[in-house]
């Protein structure tokens, strides 16, 4: 046994937690009182307490100054919906897309496809200007269809990428089998393509769900406090009075939630699709 | 007019051609093996027969109607992959009722027939299995069965044998065509392996050059072969291919091989003097003495090959030429004599290749 | 060039056993073939050899050293990989040149690597790079660089699985001279029986991990240890027919049983010139199975009898159900009693599908199997070596 061989579990253990303590002890500032949270030394042990939790789900902050009200939920209400409803739309319109691209070769469908992927190249500031004149003069400023439609930019590109390639690696010769069993174009997409594609759309869905839940600038400048998600909630909570630690960490673990439940639901389709992989004649 | 008809088919993708002018006339019943090398089109002409892919060029007829345009599911003609192309998230037997599911068949018939076919290819034990639960040779089975389940007009082979075991394949070889005349399928098989070409073709079509060398029955290919290379395909030791010259001689031609000169009864006399051609002369068609043969010089044996019925040796001449010849009873000694009946030996032209 | 000892060699991975108490000893300059189905073994034992897999059980000698603890580099073997394995940003002459610069003058690594591409027809490719050449030519490269190599055993994993029959039938016979001139002691992986037999000096056959029977091809076809060596070495495969031994007249008799138990026909043993020991073996009840080669029968049409010495032949009359012609030789379908039968005839034979037709055997041809254990009771005339043993 190798010297290096017996440090290697140590190493694994100090990589682990150089990443993973600072979400660890977000989770236990949630359980914390302001007076545990600034304790000196810090300690790992103290007395939970569900206040935090409590003031969001109420929506009543307790401040230096008074209590704040803050509708906390309703921002994560507004997360998932637009986030799931991004990823939705994109799935109904990628999908369909990186197999007409995988499948069928036509003029200029390589630019065409660049130019979608182009759009994750563009910095959003670059398009927020122009975008926010044009949401007031449609009467988009502030609403679900529109910001679900402007992160289109973020979720479309992404979900194209990944599932053509998954398509492209698919065997043609299967679905042609299932053709010439006699099903139209059109069954052989849904009963043969899109099952066999599953893992790489779920891969992509989770992405995108994770990357259109975590989008903070299109929220923040063309959605105001009907539609906000919990990026730009969060910022309620830097009051005139102070930060208070322990409900941000509450409001965090809580934002977290969500993409956790769907990354641990999917997990199961991403690792079926290795296996399927293995098949050769 | 033929059940099946190509007339001069061309694809190429983009400037690479994969088939260049084919024409075959495809009798209703009939097994047609599809012969050639690897990337001479088989696999393409299947392919275009399919609907998988549209021909650049010529017309592809069923029954006198015309396929072009007609996209595979309306196209009455099933197929069997070389990878197999199973459905890897149903099981066997959903793989096997597909046909029959676009059908619209209804269940109880459906049952019964994927039971019969399973029983027929001794699959039915492992229906509710998925692919890859299945073996290589199941789900070879299991491809076959899938193609065969609608008792289909015609039927696509695309080497079907060559990912299954050395062992398998020889078994599948022997109850293919009791298959295929039970469905009363018209099939075309493509296939790498001479032996299974003359096994299971009624006729075969060989494929060189992106083009139909010669279309015979086996004994025709197999004695009178078009082409220097047809010849060396087929036979296993391949023939020997004997560089020699032609003259003519008192009213008829002789040729002269590793010191023998011997004359060609029947055969064309060359108009001028000499004439470059290639000998072909099949292994099991030398016959070799351990006593000197007059007038003859000896061969050395380099190596013996056995094979199954017979042995093949490598001879070699005193001039550095080899001979390989093939016999029920190798004989034991170092140095032999051979005798070559040119009677059964086919001349070929040695710049073009084509048998005279 | 050196001699290969595999003692009780043996892989586990987890729970699976997939190699077990192999013995093998290879002499110097032989060539040995290791055949089986998939997952057999064969490759697990090559990759051990090799060092490319970690030994769980017994030795590898390379000469008379144990090599086991050895890493890949120091065991001086050549591999040819069924995955090729080529190094991409070299042309095929240098990929096949590798081993070969440290060791040679640049003139003569030329001359080695011209020769060997002469020999496995890829002269034309020398200055390809692999990305460019086709599957087929891909693996003659990895051949190459093998057979070229100076090495004290060769390994070769399935070397011709990707060409196409035709090529590989000549490419056997040029492998093969190469092989003895350097007197290259070899150990191939093959599923077909035909090339083993074709090239190898002797054959082991495995079977689930374990070695079967280890012999000459003589060996394998004459005198199979066993049902599974005899079903698998031989193409066509062996028939095999269960059977019991009977009594009729104080002579023995085989009934061939059909799948459901039933006799099929009978065949009348010759009064046993081999005395008693044989017909204690087959002892009146005994359930054995029986096998014949199909190119130890002879074919007749109607009841003309023929065959050598045809008053001593066993006779079976029979339908015939195919006949396949291959150029140098027949294979024939025929049905008797329900069980389906193989015979291989020289050249063409003249044989109508549903005719009537008779199977001629000369007894010498039968083999016989316990049908319980599988082992060989007798080949021929003479008594199996295994089944002297447990006698």
């Amino acid at each position: 046994m190798s010297p290096f061989r017996l440090l290697r579990p140590f190493l694994l253990l100090l990589v682990g937690l150089f990443f993973l303590f600072p979400i660890f002890w977000v989770v236990l500032m949630s359980f914390m009182t302001d007076q545990a949270i600034f304790s000196s030394p810090p300690s790992l042990f103290f007395k939970p307490t569900l206040q935090n939790y409590a003031a969001l789900i109420s929506g009543h902050l307790e401040t230096g100054t008074g209590t704040l009200d803050v509708d906390y939920m309703r921002n994560l209400g507004n997360s998932l919906l637009l986030a799931a409803g991004s990823v939705i739309v994109s799935l109904l319109l990628g999908v369909p897309a990186a197999y007409a691209f995988a499948r069928f070769k036509f003029r200029l469908g390589e630019n065409i496809a660049f130019t979608l992927l182009s759009f994750r190249f563009a910095p959003p500031l670059l398009v927020l200007l122009p975008l926010q004149i044009y949401f007031q003069d449609l009467g988009l400023y502030d609403t679900y269809g529109g910001l679900i439609w402007v992160y289109q930019l973020i979720t479309l590109p992404l979900i194209l990428w990944i599932v053509r390639g998954y398509f492209e690696d698919a065997s043609e010769d299967i679905e042609a089998a299932y053709r010439l069993d006699g099903h139209s174009w059109f069954k052989t997409f849904w009963r043969i393509a899109i099952p066999l594609a599953r893992p790489g759309i779920a891969a992509a869905a989770l992405l995108a769900f994770i990357f259109a839940w975590n989008n903070f600038i299109f929220a923040l400048i063309l959605g105001s406090s009907a539609v906000q998600p919990v990026t730009v909630g969060a910022l309620a909570f830097i009051t005139a009075s102070g930060i208070h630690y322990g409900q941000i960490a509450a409001a965090l673990v809580l934002s977290i939630l969500p993409t956790l439940v769907l990354a641990l639901y999917t997990q199961r389709y991403l690792v079926e699709g290795l296996s399927l992989g293995a098949v050769k004649g | 007019m033929a059940f099946i008809e190509l007339d001069d088919i061309a694809k190429s993708f983009g400037s690479k051609p994969a088939l260049d002018g084919v024409s075959l006339a495809i009798e209703r019943g009939e097994t047609l093996a599809v012969f050639g090398p690897s990337g001479v089109g088989k696999t393409v002409l299947l392919r275009l027969l399919a609907g998988i892919m549209e021909p650049d060029r010529g017309d592809i007829r069923i029954g006198g109607a015309s396929l072009l345009g007609v996209p595979p599911e309306r196209r009455e003609v099933a197929m069997a992959f070389q990878n197999f192309a199973l459905y890897p998230h149903l099981t066997a037997f959903e793989n096997i009722a597909s046909p029959l599911r676009a059908r619209q068949l209804d269940e109880t018939q459906m049952k019964r027939r994927v039971g019969e076919i399973a029983s027929l290819l001794r699959i039915d034990h492992v229906l509710d299995h998925l692919p890859r639960a299945l073996s290589n040779g199941q789900k070879q089975r299991t491809a076959l069965a899938r193609s065969l389940v609608r008792a289909p007009a015609v039927l696509l082979l695309d080497d079907p044998l060559r990912n299954v075991d050395a062992k398998l394949r020889y078994e599948m070889r022997l109850e293919l065509p009791r298959l295929f005349k039970r469905f009363g399928s018209t099939a075309l098989y493509v296939t790498q392996d001479y032996r299974e070409a003359m096994a299971l073709g009624d006729r075969i079509a060989i494929l060189l050059d992106h083009r139909l060398r010669q279309l015979g029955t086996p004994a025709e290919i197999y004695n009178h072969p078009a082409d220097q290379r047809v010849a060396r395909l087929f036979g296993d030791p391949p023939i020997n291919l004997l560089p020699a010259r032609v003259e003519a001689s008192g009213g008829g031609a002789t040729v002269r091989l590793f010191g023998q000169t011997l004359a060609l009864r029947h055969r064309p006399v060359p108009a001028a003097s000499g004439w470059d051609c290639l000998v072909g002369i099949r292994p099991e068609d030398v016959e070799l003495s351990s006593e000197p043969i007059d007038g003859t010089a000896p061969f050395r044996l380099r190596a013996t090959t056995p094979f199954s019925v017979r042995t093949a040796l490598l001879l070699a001449g005193a001039d550095g030429g080899e001979l390989i010849a093939s016999t029920t009873n190798p004989p034991a000694a170092e140095t032999l004599w051979a005798r070559f009946d040119l009677g059964r030996a086919v001349l070929f032209d040695a710049a073009t290749g084509t048998a005279l | 060039m050196a001699s290969l000892t595999l003692e009780k060699l043996g892989k586990t991975f987890g729970k699976l056993r997939a190699v077990g108490d192999v013995d093998l000893a290879i002499a110097d300059g032989e060539i040995i073939g290791l055949l089986g189905s998939s997952g057999c073994g064969k490759t697990s034992t090559l990759r051990m050899i090799a060092g490319f897999e970690r030994i769980s059980e017994g030795t590898v000698r390379i000469g008379d050293r144990p090599v086991n603890l050895l890493p890949v580099a120091a065991r001086n073997v050549a591999m040819a990989f069924e995955g090729y394995s080529l190094y991409p940003p070299l042309t095929v002459a240098e990929n096949i040149a590798f081993g070969l610069k440290r060791r040679f003058a640049k003139a003569e690594v030329g001359r080695k690597v011209a020769e060997i591409a002469r020999l496995l027809e890829i002269g034309d490719i020398l200055e390809h790079y692999p990305s460019a050449i086709s599957g087929g030519q891909q693996q003659r490269v990895s051949l190459a660089r093998a057979l070229v190599r100076q090495a004290d055993v060769y390994l070769l994993d399935e070397p011709m699985s990707q060409l196409e029959p035709q090529l590989r039938a000549v490419l056997r016979v040029r492998i093969k001279d190469w092989l003895r001139r350097h007197r290259m002691t070899t150990v191939f992986v093959t599923h077909d029986q035909t090339e083993a037999i074709a090239l190898a000096d002797r054959i082991a056959v495995m079977d689930q991990g374990a070695l079967q029977q280890f012999g000459t091809s003589a060996d394998l076809l004459d005198r199979p240890v066993n049902l599974f060596v005899a079903g698998f070495v031989g193409e066509p495969p062996m028939n095999l027919i269960e059977a019991e031994v009977l009594r009729r007249d104080g002579r023995l008799a085989l009934a061939a049983l059909d799948r459901d138990g039933r006799t099929a026909f009978e065949l009348m043993l010759p009064s046993a010139p081999a005395g008693k020991t044989i017909e204690r073996m087959l002892e009146a009840g005994r359930r054995i199975t029986i096998g014949f080669r199909p190119q130890s029968a002879s074919l007749a049409v109607d009841d003309r009898r023929q065959g050598a010495g045809a008053p001593a032949s066993l006779t079976i009359r029979g339908r015939v159900v195919s006949n396949e012609w291959l150029g140098d030789q027949s294979h024939v379908g025929i049905e008797a009693g329900g069980l389906f039968l193989i015979a291989v005839t020289d050249g063409r034979i003249a044989l109508a599908e549903d005719g009537a037709v008779t199977l001629a055997l000369r007894p010498e041809a039968l083999h016989a199997f316990d049908r319980e254990t599988g082992r060989a009771l007798i080949h021929g005339g003479s008594i199996a070596e295994a089944a002297r043993h447990a006698a």
